[in-house]
């Protein structure tokens, strides 16, 4: 980038630094507020730092208001959606970019368009079939986590192929070519060759399956109305009251429901920027 | 491309699955929301204790005769165009000062960003609320220990465009990054020589920006435009959460929330259905001009 | 390959629901028999209230009693947000499996839920329960719908005006005698004690708002043969709520406080002695003992119009009720004939000072109870219900009036515009 080299570089740097600083402060309020005495939190003038650091906003969420159970839930939902989905798309995946067949344009057009749909219109008729799905499998029915994964599955596979034609795409055909030659078999070559080759990208897709059903305020707040079901994000508004919020505890919550997210991020960010980069151009 | 025997049979098969999954869970209720919309659908109906009536586009003619429908659908538009146009503002001028800067700076700000990116919707709702909160948040304590009159107490939910501005700038915060990310790797991938051969015609900054840089960021610009459109207009979460349902008298309904409250609180869910058809059809138009634009941008779908 | 099998069977159950529903939309089977099973769990769902504690603790007490009485029982009271009542109900009527067996609600939602389908007759077991007669007539009606009992009322809810002795005093005022003053009176408050609320009361403050409205000689609508029609925008309604929004103006109340504010966040802000008064129920008294207006306020009724009268209050109160997919009738109306009865109507009136529904139980409490005195003198000056017809729930819903109210507090809309439109509003429920 020489073209852009100038001495405005250090005023440029700072200038970096210092958004960078904005940008992570509503982070650190959260994280700050949260290990705050609730003396301070309430304080009516709030400082930028605590001489009294306490765990005692972490302690009343996770045992007074069973917060454990709800990160639980939330857990399970998104590690069934991302393992689903995983499977359900690098197999659909391979069949978009490894094989040749009729209609393969028309498919991936309409996948594109399926990205597309704003899924939180389907709620009203989502809420129903689950009703319906639940009158046969519980499991699958209204207030059971069930319900949540099957949404979110079919919610988050559209992106998870669309992105991962991508890692796939970027495998050598010589690669399959050569297993071929040794006899395997195309469904060995699938899991025993492709997977492990591409299982960074996949790790990169699961990214954003596991955030869509981590997130998700809109399907949990409709299906799930029973308390021992519910996720992280309903969980929070608890603490919302009608005299005074209880705000340690509002950040104690927001933290310990962003920190996973926030982990899972920082530990695939390269993979998910090339990833991106390639999903985004097609 | 390897061309076998079979690949037909074993693309059923590999396809099946996610196939099944879509067609049960975003197909099939797309259809049922179509249908949902053409009847009569209340409570009554809901729990099997009436029977079903056709009705048409009785509900559609009752949508379309509400002067608040078309007040939340304006106001859903405005709000998503100030949000869009802030989100490409925001990650297009971070991305192209990325790349201006040495990786330390540049680390710390993708570190920032994925930070701001990986917070869940709620979380950023409740800590944006907070630090706007009228009597404990910071920003009002900041603000009037500058000496600006009347920010004590001051509530920043209570004026619609305040609360608007409000709500905006959390998702904007939240989803600058992902434009950020792909246009810095878009710029990134630009040939250097192209770059040099602007420099050595003697070519601004800003003009290179503006007829190299941008003309072959133009189909990711699309694609982030429309991604952008099409979250920012079926905004829930935030508005939910940092409004309390809707704002005073509920001047900061969206769509989508308004959708909400016909189906879920007020159990119309025939009148809740065809707003979601609305809406649908709506970001299906942008949908075409997103593949148009895929198609201009010389992308090969297959 | 437990995940295939795990898939097959969605995947069955998602074809299973295309098959059985075919081309009509998707409608829940019509509810299974009722069963009548003597052991398991009992849901109750209870409301939440700004001070639960005494509540639940009742609770407990009756729910233990019921357990001794019957093995093999298990009573799980699970309390509910009032504000989200509409979405949990609504949720229990489309998901039995989830729904409670027992609930309580408030007797503005009985039409509603009745023609939803929630909840069951319970007028055979009512006859044969002898506490029944004892339960105020006019009270009882709250319960009925078409001449059909749905649920036993648990307490009256009649609200009148807290207000803090000691700043009365302090700044020379008495307690107002007419709604004009009470507007006065919480403006000068106001001005001398800038700290604080001259009155709390909010925009979804519905209940505190409908006194003024039917004072000023309004109503919200009036039967038209077998349709109703909103009465909201005609000159005295609005007059009545203009004057309520008054008081939700920078020199009483803050809209940009007061606007968002709920009943139990009005009360909590007097609790608190943030304001000089309030619009609370007798239910109301336990949280405002437990703030620092403790001991320092006193209850008149609401006044009206003209001097010496009392604005007409809303007959407010809870019922409880039996949901009609219960698996435990019989348990169930047990449960409820034990909560609702006198023993534990006493019991909740001792912590909560919630009214009782018996008309001997209600003259015991009263008597030398000075606290009563107010709520029973609103109760005996007559009272007003809601448009008994299952769409008020749904104009509940929809926030009509408090968006009206919010709109005239805020200036958003000029009086008549704003009840104009919730008239429209409230005509187009009816007919639906």
């Amino acid at each position: 980038m020489r073209w852009l080299r100038r001495p405005g570089r250090a005023v440029a740097e700072v200038l970096t630094v210092v958004i960078a600083g904005v940008v992570a402060f509503p982070l650190y309020w959260m994280l700050l507020t949260a290990l705050k005495p609730e003396g301070e939190v309430l304080a009516a003038n709030p400082r930028p730092w605590t001489l009294a650091p306490t765990w005692e906003n972490f302690h009343r969420v996770l045992t007074v208001s069973g917060f454990g159970r709800f990160f639980l839930n939330s857990v399970i939902v998104a590690v069934v959606v991302v393992a689903l989905s995983l499977a359900l798309s690098f197999l659909a995946a391979v069949a978009l970019t490894r094989f040749r067949f009729r209609g393969r344009t028309v498919l991936l057009v309409m996948l594109l368009v399926a990205q597309m749909v704003p899924v939180e219109a389907l709620t009203i008729p989502l809420f129903f079939v689950m009703r319906v799905v639940g009158q046969t499998v519980p499991v699958l029915g209204l207030n059971h986590l069930g319900s949540l994964v099957l949404v979110h599955l079919a919610f988050s596979l559209p992106f998870a192929i669309w992105m991962l034609r991508g890692f796939v795409a970027a495998v050598p055909v010589e690669l399959e070519e050569a297993a071929a030659l040794d006899g395997a078999s195309r469904f060995r070559f699938t899991w025993q060759v492709l997977f492990p080759v591409v299982a960074p990208g996949l790790v990169a897709t699961s990214v954003l399956s596991f955030m869509h059903a981590w997130n998700d305020f809109l399907f949990a707040k409709t299906f799930v109305t029973v308390e021992e079901v519910q996720t992280l994000p309903l969980a929070i508004l608890v603490f919302f009251k009608p005299d005074q919020n209880d705000w340690g505890a509002i950040m104690a919550g927001s933290t310990l429901m962003t920190v996973p997210v926030l982990v899972f991020f920082v530990l695939v960010q390269r993979r998910l920027v090339s990833g991106l980069a390639g999903a985004v151009k097609g | 491309m390897t061309t076998r025997r079979g690949d037909a049979l074993a693309a059923i098969r590999y396809l099946a699955p996610a196939a099944l999954v879509l067609a049960g869970l975003l197909g099939y209720p797309i259809y049922q929301l179509v249908l949902i919309s053409f009847y009569d659908y209340g409570q009554e109906q809901a729990s099997g204790g009436a029977p079903l009536t056709f009705i048409g586009t009785e509900n559609y003619r009752r949508l379309f005769s509400d002067g608040q429908f078309w007040a939340v659908l304006g106001q859903t538009t405005a709000f998503a165009a100030v949000c869009v146009v802030g989100t490409l503002l925001v990650g297009g001028a971070l991305a192209v000062l990325a790349t201006r800067v040495r990786a330390v700076p540049r680390s710390l700000l993708f570190l920032a960003a994925l930070g701001a990116w990986a917070t869940p919707a709620v979380a950023g709702s409740t800590i944006w609320l907070f630090l706007f909160d009228a009597d404990l948040g910071l920003v009002n304590e900041v603000l009037s220990g500058l000496g600006i009159h009347g920010m004590s107490g001051y509530s920043w939910t209570y004026d619609r465009y305040m609360a608007f501005a409000l709500v905006a700038a959390e998702v904007i915060w939240c989803s600058f990054p992902f434009v950020m990310v792909t246009l810095y790797a878009g710029i990134r991938a630009i040939p250097a020589e192209v770059l040099e051969a602007a420099r050595l015609d003697g070519a601004s900054t800003w003009r290179t920006v503006r007829s190299v840089i941008l003309p072959l960021l133009r189909p990711l610009l699309a694609v982030a435009t429309i991604q952008s459109i099409i979250w920012d207009f079926k905004l829930f979460t935030q508005i939910y959460v940092m409004t309390g349902g809707g704002g005073v008298a509920g001047q900061n309904l969206v769509l989508n929330v308004y959708a909400y409250q016909q189906a879920f609180a007020a159990s119309d869910y025939g009148l809740g259905s065809a707003i979601g058809v609305v809406m649908t059809v709506l970001l299906l138009v942008v949908t075409l001009f997103y593949l148009r634009a895929l198609r201009r941008g010389g992308e090969e779908l297959a | 390959m437990r995940i295939g099998r795990g898939l097959a069977a969605a995947t069955a159950a998602v074809i299973g629901a295309v098959v059985a529903v075919g081309c009509a939309p998707v409608q829940a089977r019509p509810d299974a028999d009722a069963g009548d099973s003597t052991t398991g769990t009992l849901r109750v769902w209870l409301f939440d209230e700004a001070t639960r504690a005494p509540k639940e603790a009742v609770v407990r007490e009756a729910a233990a009693e019921f357990e001794a009485a019957h093995s093999g029982v298990r009573v799980e009271v699970q309390y509910v947000q009032v504000d989200s009542r509409a979405e949990r109900f609504k949720a229990a009527f489309n998901d039995p499996k989830s729904a409670p067996d027992v609930a309580e609600f408030g007797n503005t939602d009985l039409a509603g839920y009745v023609a939803a389908g929630g909840f069951a007759d319970l007028g055979a077991d009512l006859r044969s329960w002898a506490d029944a007669r004892d339960i105020t007539p006019s009270v009882l009606d709250t319960a009925k719908v078409d001449g059909r009992t749905y649920g036993v009322p648990w307490f009256v809810g009649i609200r009148a005006l807290y207000y803090r002795t000691d700043l009365f005093e302090e700044l020379g005022l008495r307690p107002p005698r007419t709604t004009a003053e009470l507007v006065t009176t919480a403006r000068r408050i106001r001005e001398l004690r800038p700290e604080l609320y001259g009155i709390s009361v909010g925009g979804k403050y519905t209940y505190a708002m409908l006194p003024f409205l039917w004072a000023a000689g309004g109503d919200l609508a009036r039967r038209d043969g077998a349709a109703w029609v909103s009465t909201v925008d005609d000159e005295r309604a609005r007059a009545g709520m203009s004057r309520y929004a008054e008081l939700l103006r920078d020199d009483v109340c803050p809209p940009a406080q007061c606007a968002q504010m709920t009943g139990s966040s009005s009360v909590q802000a007097f609790a608190a002695g943030k304001s000089a008064m309030t619009i609370g129920g007798d239910f109301n008294r336990r949280a405002v003992d437990a703030g620092v207006a403790a001991g320092r306020y006193a209850v008149v009724p609401l006044p009206g119009e003209q001097e010496g009268s009392i604005a007409p209050a809303f007959a407010g109160g809870n019922l409880l009720g039996v949901l009609r997919s219960t698996q435990h009738r019989t348990l169930a109306v047990r449960f409820t004939e034990l909560l609702a009865g006198k023993k534990y109507q006493r019991k909740m009136f001792d912590a909560m000072g919630n009214l009782p529904t018996f008309t001997d139980l209600q003259r015991a409490v009263a008597e030398g109870q000075e606290f009563q005195r107010p709520f029973v003198t609103t109760l005996t000056a007559g009272t007003r219900f809601v448009p008994a017809t299952p769409t008020w729930a749904k104009i509940d819903a929809q926030n009509v009036l408090p968006t009206a109210v919010q709109e005239i507090a805020t200036g958003a809309k000029p009086a008549p515009e704003a009840t104009r439109a919730a008239a429209e509003r409230m005509n187009a429920a009816f007919r639906s």
